[in-house]
């Protein structure tokens, strides 16, 4: 290779200098929406064999408290977006508490949702009681799975506050915000 | 207002509430017959446009057109697959 071709290789970008933050990140987010994408496939192709049942099932379940839910999370997301910015300038302390808040909203996402297992624990709904609670429990749980270790990132990063270090940890959480908006509307929404 | 995250977080929690409200309305009856699956279509689409928002604007995507392009690709394509075991439904 000629002085010249090594120089020109050098300079010209990758188109994976292209994507934001961390590569490995997006490779674990890409992961997770390959396997929520396939469990909601599986929901709606369930759903096919009992559609009536299905129905019945969800209005069992709490639509504005789901709606009041994403509204938490997609505010937590922002929250979380605006301390990456913050952190991309240099001031620690807004970061900080912007992931806090960041957060806290994660903390009551969960505590609704533990709201809502409660009530249907006292309705003595299980996850054996029909198909659609098979789904419900089992795609709602691993997304409240993952607010929990979104929360840890969170707070890890606010702990460390280093830009590219925030930037990965908050992308983790926008992931868990992606996944809960394509999980609102067919578990909780769709008739 | 030309804050694209203020933008972003203002459309997410408007087109949130307007899915909210139409599930509720469909299932209260407000919606019968084959308007009950345009209401369904209108709910996934909703989803969608939010999927979209938050890979852009929370995710960064939109300074990554390459990545923005194949993510959406992907992303259009499954809609309208859960679009269709919607409908088959």
């Amino acid at each position: 290779m000629t002085e010249q071709s090594q120089s020109s290789s050098a300079e010209t970008p990758s188109v994976l200098d292209e994507l934001p933050g961390d590569l490995m990140m997006w490779v674990l987010i890409i992961s997770e929406l390959l396997v929520f994408g396939a469990g909601l496939g599986a929901f709606l192709g369930v759903r096919i064999t009992d559609p009536e049942g299905f129905s019945a099932a969800q209005d069992h379940l709490f639509r504005a408290g789901a709606g009041l839910n994403t509204f938490v999370l997609v505010t937590s997301g922002f929250l979380a977006a605006l301390a990456s910015r913050a952190a991309h300038l240099g001031k620690v302390w807004r970061t900080r508490a912007m992931l806090l808040a960041a957060a806290m909203l994660g903390v009551v996402f969960l505590i609704i949702k533990g709201v809502e297992y409660a009530g249907k624990y006292a309705q003595g709904i299980g996850v054996e009681t029909h198909p659609f609670f098979t789904f419900y429990y089992l795609l709602t749980g691993f997304h409240a799975a993952h607010v929990v270790f979104g929360i840890l990132i969170l707070g890890i990063v606010g702990y460390r506050c280093a830009p590219r270090t925030v930037e990965v940890g908050v992308a983790f959480w926008h992931m868990v915000d992606l996944v809960w908006v394509l999980l609102f509307p067919v578990i909780y929404l769709l008739r | 207002m030309k804050d694209p995250l203020i933008r972003a977080w203002i459309g997410l929690v408007v087109l949130s509430a307007l899915s909210t409200v139409l599930s509720v309305a469909v299932a209260h009856g407000a919606l019968s017959g084959a308007m009950v699956s345009v209401g369904g279509a209108l709910i996934l689409t909703i989803g969608w446009v939010k999927a979209r928002i938050i890979l852009e604007q929370y995710l960064g995507l939109a300074q990554a057109p390459f990545w923005r392009r194949g993510f959406e690709t992907v992303l259009a394509f499954y809609m309208l697959g859960l679009l269709g075991l919607y409908l088959g439904g």
